[in-house]
């Protein structure tokens, strides 16, 4: 069995193709922006009949140029994703391999865009986030670790071996190492990217990981908004010292040492004392709030109808809650086993609690801002002068004409999340050292940083294509919602 | 050329490259531009010619969207990214801008054109003085040294009239009121001496007696330094008062072009005559003599029809022939200077009496539904706002209000910014308290109930009408939701069912199609807005409505409907309805009774007539002379007051007007100065607060007056 080289057989033709177009590619870049200095500008010229004509061409031309190459050189990556799923294993190195075993989300992806942008005008904010390159690109990259998630987490696809066993020999060994006793050239007989220290597969750690990241980021920003979110209107609506106290606080909470206050959470003699557990059962009982609160005061005047929707949701929102929050071998453990439907592992309620404690004073602080500028508009006081009650107003009138900004910061937060859950992993804080997640595997990996830097590399490289398509999503998103 | 005075040089005998130049400062042919979205193409200015000669203002008048700012910003190349000039050329003393490199623009902009723009305050760099932002301007253009340019904007600020120039040049534009900073813009424009000024609506931010200053100021700046003006608004008599020649625009087109005098007095295009219908002028009355709305919408710029742009709204519409050919400008036969959009204009008889539209019968006006007495709202503010400290200072937004309103009366309340209206309906409608005084509605004191504590009843009964019909309605949520809401909120209908049937017969209330029900706001025009938000305030058969300038924000023609349906459901459910308003022409058409306000006080009340009649009080005096008015043939005593409306903050003693009133002379003893007037009656009915003797207010003479024709 031999290794694997990067691209094999295609390399033949693809390597000099990229490396010629590549090339092309820079010198017209320089040359145009040479150019900008030189060249004549274009004006119009009018006609008697008229009608206008432009003039002045070079420097459209080396435009048209350097759009012709952009074009070129997507074409010879698309070559190497495509050549990679179409030949068989191996053949085209271990690019085309990773490609083959990624080849359930290329399919997704290529449906989701497809089928978005046939229909992008009936979508909304969503549909007009295909007009925009740069939201495009953004949410390609999120998408692309949102579908390898979910196939490796809930289908176990993708990933070629399990990302926790060992196999002996394979420790610290290159990109494209066979394992041994595999005769057939089939996934699972290389390690694609290496195995790191402790002989693991680099690839599939770095796949599983993703699942761990998509399931805990959005749903701690989410919990984090609503804690932003109920404590931000009221101190933006009604102001005063209601305000005054709480963006004090906000402002305390933002001028603690965040580090420490992670280390605080997890040290044993804290947890013992249960600060964790309370903190938890207090952040985790806004979204009860806010749910309650905002049923409530849209269907108050129809008290039979209100008062079913408000058992039905404190009802299910309740047990979750209780669940959440109830937990054996804590201070809070109260409820009997029976009706506690899950348990979440202490570590990753802590990274919940610290994620939401370190951003929510500035979404309270982003949210009481719209606020405070919303409320000024007619329809608000349209509201007021109709008797609407204040919490109606907030969440009816104002939340929801609020929602631009504050969609944009939602990805932008993930980005964070995701890689504050990093930075906790790296400190060996929150999850279980063994954990595949991207922040724990480069800290696993940076002991050998100069000898072998492909076991820290690679998970790194996936948290940058992460958050860099969160940012360029929030970036697209804010763009389009400005226009119209 | 610093030591020279301003005056001497006539700028517009020269010609770019400095050479004696007297052809037309400006000639616009045949331009077009459009606007390029990803969806399509938007052409928002067709085959739109002009010329502007020396000296000379030209009008360019239509309602919001008809691409008269398109114009002006095309003349000074300033279309940004998506705007581009698709046609034609724009000729400035004979040299074609489109074809002028940046640079040349660049030279050009500033010192050869100025241009003017409507929101006084985003003209000016806040961070900057006002004498180093004026001085900026010769010293680019001209690289004239520092001292010179201060001796120029020194001369310059005189010139625009404002008090104690070296104080203002040292000052930041927030340390001036808007009417003191429009001035100053127009300062700006005026300090390279350019040979065209473009004003895009100047005045539209400020209030009617400023405007009517700042006018007046534009009028004697063009004469005295020979500058030519394009002078774009909607309002036709500004454009009347302001202007030489008029171009009127529909739909990205120019649809009637002359003289003044032709245009208004002659108006060849059925548009023109639509328009000159819908505005209020003199004589035109609710009852005898309603408005002629324009029927229809203004077609969206992708969705012009065929042939005449103004066709499917026109009363003289032929199909098959407005609707099969592209029209063109052609002259009015025997004038060349008058120029038309219309293939009918020779067959229409112009002369032919408006047909008028049923006459309504008036409402009876009935019981006193609402008294207010001796009603005062004060706020207390901070004099030193850091730590809350030091004294408080005392804002009195009313005092001692005292009138009362009948059953389906329009009570109009008139008055500029400040002067304390809103404070007052805010009262009425319980989101503040009063200081003291009562409020009675049927006899109940509401007063001093906040709203969480009044009725369901008192709440549905007393409803509020905007004035921005873009801030009205909640943008997500839909029309129909909206009034739904009203309508749980007011117990009206036992279920979803009852309520979305009493929302639908609502929407035909205000004459809107039910289809509407399932739209965003966003869909809509301003017209139809307000008229949902009419709807809404309807929505619990309201008793009194209080109406914020209702149409104010709305264009001419959607004005007059809007206006005639307030007036409909006045009729139909014996509505009380305040309308707060600056616009008298409007106040004139509709209100059975008037009030006019200023700094917080009532200074005079009375029936339509008596107001709009002598004696006056002299504030209501110099407001009717403010107003413009679009009719030839009315002639208005001219009276201009001095400076701005004072703040309610800090008040002058004595009378409220004593600062800016023209007839301060006439009171012996400084009186004025020293004691708030008493409240007077000078006929049934017809309260004053003024010191002037029952001689002087009888000397009065009315200030409008239609020319015997």
């Amino acid at each position: 069995m031999d290794p694997l080289s990067w691209t094999g057989a295609v390399g033949a033709i693809l390597n000099p193709a990229l490396l010629v177009v590549s090339g092309l590619f820079i010198v017209a870049i320089i040359l145009m922006i040479v150019l900008s200095f030189f060249a004549p500008p274009v004006t119009l010229q009018s006609n008697a009949d008229g009608t206008v004509m432009a003039q002045g061409g070079i420097f459209g031309l080396v435009e048209t140029a350097v759009r012709g190459l952009l074009f070129a050189l997507l074409a010879v990556i698309v070559a190497y994703v495509v050549s990679g799923i179409v030949l068989p294993y191996g053949d085209a190195g271990i690019i085309g391999a990773v490609n083959k075993q990624f080849t359930p989300v290329w399919i997704s992806l290529v449906v989701t865009f497809v089928v978005s942008i046939i229909y992008k005008r009936k979508l909304g904010i969503y549909g007009k986030l295909f007009d925009n390159i740069i939201g495009m690109v953004g949410f390609g990259l999120v998408m692309f670790w949102v579908f390898t998630a979910i196939y490796a987490g809930v289908f176990d696809m993708i990933a070629t071996h399990d990302p926790l066993s060992q196999v002996s020999g394979l420790k610290n060994k290159v990109p494209g190492v066979p394992v041994p006793g595999a005769d057939v050239m089939a996934p699972g007989s290389h390690y694609l990217l290496g195995g790191d220290n402790l002989a693991r597969d680099v690839f599939s750690r770095m796949i599983h990981g993703s699942w761990i990241v998509v399931q805990i980021a959005p749903l701690a920003t989410v919990f984090a908004f609503m804690v932003g979110i109920t404590l931000g209107l009221p101190a933006g609506y009604f102001g005063g010292k209601f305000d005054t106290g709480l963006s004090f606080l906000a402002n305390l909470v933002l001028a603690f040492p965040v580090i420490l206050l992670f280390y605080l959470l997890v040290t044993p003699e804290m947890v013992e004392t249960g600060i964790p557990s309370y903190m938890a059962a207090v952040l985790f009982i806004f979204p009860l709030i806010f749910a309650l609160v905002l049923l409530n005061s849209r269907y108050h005047t129809q008290p039979a109808l209100r008062t079913i929707i408000l058992a039905i949701v404190l009802g299910v929102l309740g047990v979750l809650y209780l669940s959440l929050v109830n937990q054996a071998g804590t201070v809070l453990h109260f409820l009997p086993g029976w009706l506690d439907l899950f348990d979440v592992p202490g570590g990753i309620l802590v990274v919940f609690v610290s994620v939401v404690f370190v951003n929510s004073p500035t979404i309270y602080r982003i949210v009481r801002g719209l606020a405070m500028d919303i409320k000024t508009r007619d329809y608000v006081a349209a509201a007021q002068t109709r008797g609407e009650g204040p919490w109606y107003i907030m969440l009816w009138e104002i939340l929801p004409n609020a929602r631009g900004p504050l969609i944009v910061d939602f990805c932008l937060r993930i980005g964070y999340a995701t890689i504050l859950l990093g930075t906790l992993g790296f400190f060996g804080l929150g999850l279980p050292p063994e954990s595949p997640d991207w922040g724990s595997t480069i800290n696993a990996g940076r002991g050998l940083l100069s000898i072998y830097p492909h076991p820290a590399l690679v998970p790194a490289i996936a948290l940058l294509s992460m958050v860099l398509g969160l940012n360029l999503l929030a970036d697209g998103l804010r763009e389009e919602s400005l226009k119209d | 050329m610093s030591d020279q005075s301003l005056a001497d040089q006539s700028p517009s005998d020269l010609d770019l490259n400095g050479e004696v130049y007297d052809g037309p400062i400006l000639e616009i042919d045949k331009l077009s531009i459009s606007f390029f979205t990803r969806l399509r193409e938007i052409p928002a200015v067709m085959d739109f010619s002009a010329k502007v000669m020396p000296g000379e203002a030209l009008g360019l008048v239509g309602e919001s969207g008809c691409g008269k700012s398109t114009v002006a910003l095309g003349v000074m190349q300033d279309l940004g990214v998506n705007g581009r000039i698709v046609g034609g050329s724009i000729k400035f003393k004979g040299r074609d801008l489109n074809t002028m490199s940046p640079e040349e623009l660049r030279d050009i902009r500033g010192s050869q054109i100025a241009m003017i723009y409507q929101e006084p305050m985003a003209s000016l760099n806040p961070a900057m003085k006002i004498g180093q932002q004026l001085m900026e301007v010769p010293m680019i253009h001209e690289g004239i040294n520092e001292k010179a340019a201060y001796q120029r904007a020194l001369e310059v600020v005189t010139d625009v009239k404002l008090p104690d120039p070296k104080r203002i040049l040292n000052s930041y534009p927030h340390q001036l009121s808007g009417g003191q900073q429009q001035r100053i813009v127009i300062a700006m424009a005026l300090m390279s001496k350019p040979s065209l000024l473009i004003l895009d609506e100047p005045t539209t931010a400020l209030d009617v007696t400023v405007e009517a200053a700042v006018v007046e100021l534009v009028k004697d700046l063009g004469k005295k330094y020979g500058t030519s003006m394009l002078f774009i608004s909607h309002n036709l008599g500004l454009v009347l008062e302001t202007c030489d020649r008029i171009c009127v625009m529909y739909s990205g087109e120019a649809v009637e072009r002359g003289s003044i005098e032709d245009v208004f007095d002659k108006m060849r295009h059925p548009y023109t005559q639509a328009l000159f219908r819908s505005i209020p002028l003199p004589g035109a009355n609710k009852n005898d003599r309603p408005l002629v709305a324009i029927p229809g919408n203004f077609p969206l710029p992708h969705e012009r029809p065929q042939g005449c742009n103004f066709g499917p709204r026109c009363d003289y519409f032929e199909a098959g022939r407005c609707d099969s050919q592209d029209i063109k400008m052609a002259p009015i036969e025997g004038d060349e200077l008058h120029e038309t959009r219309c293939l009918k204009s020779d067959e229409i008889d112009w002369n032919a009496p408006v047909v008028a539209g049923e006459t309504k019968t008036k409402g009876e006006i009935g019981d006193v539904v609402l008294r207010m007495e001796d009603l005062r709202k004060y706020y207390e503010v901070n004099a030193s706002s850091l730590f809350g400290s030091g004294t408080k200072k005392v804002v009195k937004a009313n005092e001692t209000l005292s009138f009362e309103a009948r059953e389906s009366e329009t009570l109009a309340i008139v008055g500029e910014s400040g002067c304390g209206k809103s404070t007052f309906a805010k009262v009425l409608m319980g989101l503040e308290t009063a200081t003291s005084g009562e409020i009675l509605l049927y006899n109940e004191s509401i007063g001093n109930t906040p709203i969480e504590k009044r009725s369901t009843k008192t709440i549905a009964d007393v409803q509020m009408v905007f004035q921005n019909p873009f801030d009205t309605l909640n943008p997500s949520m839909t029309v129909g939701r909206q009034i739904i809401r009203a309508l749980e909120i007011f117990k009206i209908g036992n279920n979803e069912g009852e309520r979305r049937t009493r929302m639908l017969e609502l929407l035909d209330l205000v004459k809107l199609p039910r289809a509407f029900a399932d739209r965003m706001p966003r869909q809509l025009s301003g017209g139809q807005k307000q008229r949902v938000g009419i709807a809404r305030a309807f929505a619990g058969d309201a008793k009194i409505v209080v109406a914020d300038e209702p149409v104010s924000a709305l264009d001419v023609s959607v004005q007059a409907a809007v206006t005639d349906l307030l007036m409909d459901i006045q009729r139909e459910h014996k509505t009380t309805l305040l309308f707060i308003s600056h616009d008298l022409s409007i106040v004139r058409y509709l209100s059975d009774r008037v009030m006019v306000m200023y700094l917080g006080h009532v200074v005079e009340l009375g029936t339509t007539d008596q107001v709009f009649s002598p004696p006056y009080h002299p504030y209501t005096e110099a407001l009717l002379s403010a107003v413009p008015i679009a009719d030839t043939s009315v002639k208005k005593k001219h009276i201009v007051l001095e400076g701005d409306i004072p703040s309610a903050m800090n008040p002058p003693s004595g009378c409220p007007f004593q600062t800016r009133c023209n007839w301060k002379g006439h009171v012996p003893g400084g009186l004025c100065e020293k004691s708030v007037p008493p409240v007077r009656m000078v006929a049934e009915g017809h309260q004053i607060k003024c010191h002037l003797s029952d001689d002087d207010l009888a000397s009065m003479e009315p200030v409008i007056q239609i020319a015997a024709e």
